[in-house]
């Protein structure tokens, strides 16, 4: 019942290291770290000079001990500025007036959950950040951002091909059917003709 | 495109407007209007003599909202195959001339937060039509526009009144010319550059910006190639069954439409790739003078673009 193969949805690819960018901003969530530190190993390697004119926002992950790099471990490799934040809506304040202030020649790279990049997305395309500047990489959970076509709301944070819309509370398909500019996927009523009639309801976007 | 496709126009005014630069406003023949055109298009012009034809192409440099006439700019070329000798010398008020439609290969971008004009000489007229779009619109741009010298600054007076500030000037005779990295290294981020002149300095205005980091998607450049003259060689069409003979002045594709054969194109000029051909045979060398194929492409001596490209060759069998 899901549609699939359908070409708005995003395609991420593990994040690499654009020395063609003069300055390079790098946004990150939870698990999402690991790749910036991989990143700026690959950046350290191959232009040295340009660790200076990075910039890191990031949201440590909740058991930073295991798994994701820690603030302290970009502290120590000598990036024009580290920047922690605790919540998602904090750090894209920040994003956007970094953005108000870069000059052409930057480089975004963002790593993390798809809502999350969704996020990201959706402000650097306000900047008319091309395809060629930007670069995400998809680490951690696939819960979706849906938005409902026939109310207009976004329900976050959702697990479940079918989902109650958090407005008006129509039951939603979630289709594969994205949008860069909403950074939502589209809900469309499921029981539309036969009212009250589901099909089952299981946990996929994991 | 194809000469069924070609619309007549009448030269209404011809204006000399720099030493170099003839200024020919095109009406239309017959009652009906020009047909409409985005900021940056070229048309092509079509002109018979009694040995050949030419085809060249030119920007349109009037207001893209103005349909009553065309305009572009025509400079004479000191090394002229013969095409803007003739629109120079052999074209007068009421010359009727065939032209094709309008064709945008460098459209300015739609969601660009400020645009950087660079004009060398005789570039500068596909400008002109932008400036007449940025006028009545609300993104930021400034235009940096450098001639040999005064007397070569064409078509000053309407730019300075779209303009106002915006515009920058710079003479070769005072010594002055444009600091390109200065100019790209300070650019907010969402800004497209757009550069139309000679190619030295197309190249530097696409290496400067690549230097601070420009990625390909934000460098526009416009440049039509004349064709360059060569040594003679001969070319056999497979699919047509005929050979043709490429004289040293006169392009591939002008030899191969001269015999009757159509050959599909827009730019006439190696940027669009629209006439591109597949080499099925070739014994000898290539010589790639388009800005559209790759290197890679060049190195597969599989194809090649006739209106600016020829060969040095034993023989040549094109899929035509």
């Amino acid at each position: 019942m899901l549609v699939t193969g359908i070409k708005s949805k995003p395609v991420y690819a593990p994040l690499r290291a654009d020395t063609g960018g003069r300055y390079h901003l790098m946004l990150a969530k939870g698990v999402g770290n690991v790749a910036l530190m991989r990143v700026l190993d690959e950046l350290r390697s191959a232009a040295p000079q340009a660790l200076g004119r990075t910039r890191v926002l990031l949201i440590p992950g909740e058991n930073s001990g295991e798994t994701a790099a820690r603030p302290e471990d970009f502290a120590a490799l000598g990036l024009e500025e580290v920047r922690t934040f605790a919540d998602v809506p904090g750090l894209l304040r920040d994003f956007r007036s970094i953005l108000e202030g870069a000059l052409m020649g930057t480089r975004l790279y963002v790593a993390g959950p798809e809502s999350f990049i969704g996020l990201a997305m959706k402000i650097a395309l306000e900047f008319d950040l091309n395809k060629d500047e930007v670069r995400a990489e998809e680490l951690g959970t696939l819960a979706r951002r849906v938005y409902c076509i026939h109310c207009r709301a976004t329900t976050e944070e959702v697990r479940t091909n079918i989902v109650r819309c958090v407005d008006c509370g129509s039951w939603l398909l979630v289709r594969d059917h994205y949008s860069r500019r909403l950074a939502a996927y589209m809900g469309v009523m499921v029981d539309a003709e036969a009212p009250g009639e589901l099909p089952e309801i299981k946990e996929i976007f994991i | 495109m194809s000469e069924a496709q070609t619309l007549e126009v009448e030269v209404a005014a011809i204006e000399q407007v720099t030493p170099l630069i003839k200024h020919f406003r095109l009406a239309p023949v017959g009652t009906e209007g020009l047909p409409a055109f985005s900021g940056g298009s070229h048309i092509v012009v079509v002109m018979r003599t009694a040995t050949r034809v030419y085809r060249n192409p030119y920007s349109l440099l009037s207001p893209p909202h103005r349909l009553d006439c065309y305009e572009i700019g025509v400079r004479r070329m000191e090394e002229s195959r013969g095409g803007s000798h003739f629109m120079h010398d052999r074209v007068a008020v009421g010359t009727r001339l065939e032209i094709a439609h309008p064709v945008n290969l460098f459209a300015l971008d739609k969601i660009a937060r400020k645009h950087v004009l660079i004009a060398g000489g005789i570039g500068i007229t596909p400008f002109m039509a932008h400036l007449e779009d940025l006028y009545l619109g609300r993104v930021p741009y400034e235009l940096h526009y450098s001639v040999r010298g005064p007397d070569h600054a064409a078509f000053l007076a309407r730019i300075m009144e779209r303009t106002g500030g915006r515009a920058h000037l710079y003479y070769d005779s005072e010594r002055q010319s444009i600091d390109f990295d200065r100019l790209l290294s300070s650019q907010a981020l969402g800004t497209h550059v757009y550069v139309c002149g000679p190619k030295g300095m197309i190249d530097r205005v696409a290496a400067a910006a690549r230097d601070w980091g420009w990625p390909d998607s934000h460098i526009h450049w416009e440049q039509f190639s004349a064709p360059p003259v060569g040594d003679a060689f001969e070319v056999f069409l497979a699919r047509s069954k005929m050979t043709v003979h490429v004289p040293p002045d006169q392009s591939l594709l002008e030899s191969i439409e001269a015999q009757g054969v159509e050959v599909p194109y827009l730019c006439r000029g190696g940027v669009c790739g629209f006439c591109q051909t597949r080499v099925l045979e070739v014994d000898g060398e290539l010589l790639h003078n388009d800005h559209f194929l790759s290197d890679a492409d060049k190195a597969k001596r599989n194809t090649i673009m006739p209106c600016v490209s020829r060969a040095r060759c034993k023989s040549l069998v094109l899929d035509l």
